[in-house]
């Protein structure tokens, strides 16, 4: 119906909208509560001197939207506040944690491409055969695990039982790449479940693919199995499957998160949530912010591509 | 045909046991036992002591009921706020009306669940019930959309012109038949929903929200009994186990069940009733 340039200019739209109300519902969920904000924060010690300074760190005598609106103006200039707890500017927090919250999402991604196209054309060129009926059960069962509990069990078998690897990366500091045995079990944990959602979507768009008329017909011609598989049925098996792969973003944020807990590794995942547990609102909006930042700017350009890649698949915009 | 009975067998297997345990094991035992040394083994003890000296194996029969009531609660909820939001956008003849229920939902998409949860447990501290809402607030947006696109392609049919031209009223459209019509693709969309569920609780509960530090929860007890892994590893493998169990056994049961009663969860082509 509308060319390439106007679908992307309301898929911009979308984002420009999705960014704003993750920063009003950020603002929302941690400020503008009812009743009195202060005495919610300094929690299981209502000791009036701490709930006082919580009040004028966080200005909270001024009106919600006066703070919404500094906060919304300094976050434009990258001034994201300072914590309630070590007063220490939120993006030193940032920076601390990004390194090794950023090694592992980009080794995760990294393998997670080919591991998931490679394994997805497998299962549909060897449709309902063994091969096939092994990835798609395996796929099937792992999907749906939550990432600490195949941690742990992954760590009893090969930290304890067999001391293959390290259990936690505990004592390397932020340097993880010096010791990559420290990385083999979070990234494995990583990679579980948008591996499978990966693997099942590439392997439905291929079998589709595969059984159209347009590769029947390159076949007639002569093309090879192989130029038709990838050249051919690969770009249009390959539109869901890019739009499914920024959805893992999300779920690759769960699971740093997790993971980030589970192996002891000092990241943004770990910071969010030491942030959560003191409490320390400025901290986890910041953190809130830029997560959530990253995820719409992840699914636009995923749409975008996938849109590029499949025009007629009428991506939600 | 032979692969999806199998498939089936195996999903309601492995489903049992965690499933039984969680609803029937507070009933199967009696008081807590007396307390000993933390992370002890053995001496009448099935899988020995936790970390603060309570036994497991009790622990575990009481574990599995928040994480599964939780989960079942906050599904329902979601479906009970997508349900009529979305038949209602789809069903409406104002374009403003359907852009002004679907698009937040648009927007609120983009949120990750997970950062919505900690977000709110920054500030509270919700109990279960607090969680069971808070996860389902964040199934709403998705839900109401899937809702709302098989709605509209079902209302989209000649049956329900037909309907419209005999002057039958707009409840019994909506509810008798497109409401009706949807039920395959929406038993499909529970499934994968449920599992979906069931990750956040436990995944919640593991990180300290939702759940006391102290509570009887699977999720809780593999969070707090980590410490004591190379001392006492019964401890965390066992609630871990029964967690697998559960939510894959849950997974393969759907995806076994709904591919027995007619293809496609994508919700595309649902047949008549």
């Amino acid at each position: 119906m509308s060319g390439l340039r106007s679908f992307v200019a309301r898929r911009l739209l979308l984002g420009v909208a999705q960014i704003v109300a993750v920063v009003l519902l950020v603002f929302a969920l941690t400020e503008a509560l009812p009743g009195d904000a202060a005495v919610a924060l300094a929690g299981d010690q209502p000791d009036p001197a701490r709930i006082e300074a919580i009040r004028t760190a966080m200005e909270l005598d001024r009106p919600a939207w006066e703070r919404l609106v500094d906060w919304a103006a300094g976050l434009l200039h990258g001034d994201l506040g300072t914590s309630l707890t070590s007063g220490r500017p939120v993006t030193w927090y940032l920076v601390d944690g990004f390194g090794p919250t950023l090694l592992l999402t980009a080794l995760t991604v990294v393998l997670l491409v080919p591991a998931g196209l490679g394994l997805g054309v497998l299962a549909a060129r060897y449709e309902g055969r063994l091969a096939d009926r092994l990835i798609s059960s395996v796929t099937l069962a792992v999907y749906a695990v939550p990432e600490f509990a195949l941690g742990v069990l992954l760590v009893t078998v090969f930290a304890l039982r067999l001391g293959w690897l390290p259990p936690t990366a505990v004592g390397h500091g932020a340097d993880l790449l010096a010791h990559p045995g420290v990385l083999v079990l979070p990234v494995l944990v990583l990679l579980a479940r948008p591996v499978c959602s990966l693997v099942r979507l590439v392997r439905a768009g291929m079998i589709d693919a595969l059984a159209s008329p347009y590769v029947a017909h390159a076949l007639r011609y002569g093309v090879s199995g192989a130029r038709v598989r990838y050249l051919h049925a690969l770009p249009h098996a390959l539109a869901p499957a890019v739009q499914q792969l920024a959805r893992t973003i999300d779920w690759l944020l769960c699971g740093v998160v997790v993971v980030e807990t589970l192996f002891v590794i000092p990241g943004l995942g770990t910071v969010l949530l030491g942030a959560v547990g003191e409490r320390d609102v400025p901290v986890v909006q910041g953190l809130a912010v830029v997560f959530g930042v990253v995820t719409v700017v992840l699914n636009l350009g995923a749409d975008v591509l996938a849109h590029r890649l499949a025009p007629r698949a009428g991506v939600a915009a | 045909m032979r692969v999806r009975t199998g498939r089936f067998a195996l999903g309601v297997a492995v489903v049992t046991v965690p499933v039984v345990i969680a609803l029937l094991g507070p009933v199967l035992v009696g008081g807590p036992p007396a307390r000993e040394a933390s992370f002890a083994g053995g001496e009448g003890h099935w899988f020995g002591t936790d970390f603060v000296g309570r036994d497991v194996w009790y622990q575990v029969l009481h574990g599995g009921r928040p994480v599964v009531l939780t989960a079942l609660a906050a599904t329902a909820l979601a479906y009970l706020v997508a349900l009529p939001l979305g038949l209602a956008g789809a069903l409406t003849h104002r374009r403003l009306v359907e852009e002004l229920l679907m698009r937040p939902l648009d927007v609120l998409l983009a949120v990750p669940s997970l950062l919505m949860i900690l977000l709110v447990a920054t500030v509270f501290s919700p109990g279960a019930v607090g969680l069971a809402l808070l996860v389902a607030v964040v199934n709403v947006p998705d839900a109401a959309r899937l809702v709302r696109a098989t709605a509209t392609e079902i209302a989209a049919r000649p049956a329900v012109e037909a309907l419209r031209m005999q002057g039958e009223t707009w409840w019994r459209i909506a509810v008798g038949h497109v409401g009706r019509s949807m039920l395959r693709t929406l038993a499909a969309d529970a499934g994968t929903r449920l599992t979906g569920v069931l990750y956040l609780v436990a995944t919640a509960a593991f990180l300290g929200v939702g759940a006391a530090p102290d509570a009887a929860d699977w999720a809780v007890m593999v969070d707090r009994n980590r410490t004591g892994l190379f001392v006492q590893p019964w401890a965390v493998v066992v609630p871990a186990l029964l967690i697998v169990a559960l939510t894959t056994g849950t997974n393969l049961l759907f995806d076994a069940a709904l591919d027995r009663r007619g293809r496609n969860p994508g919700g595309t082509c649902v047949r008549e009733p």
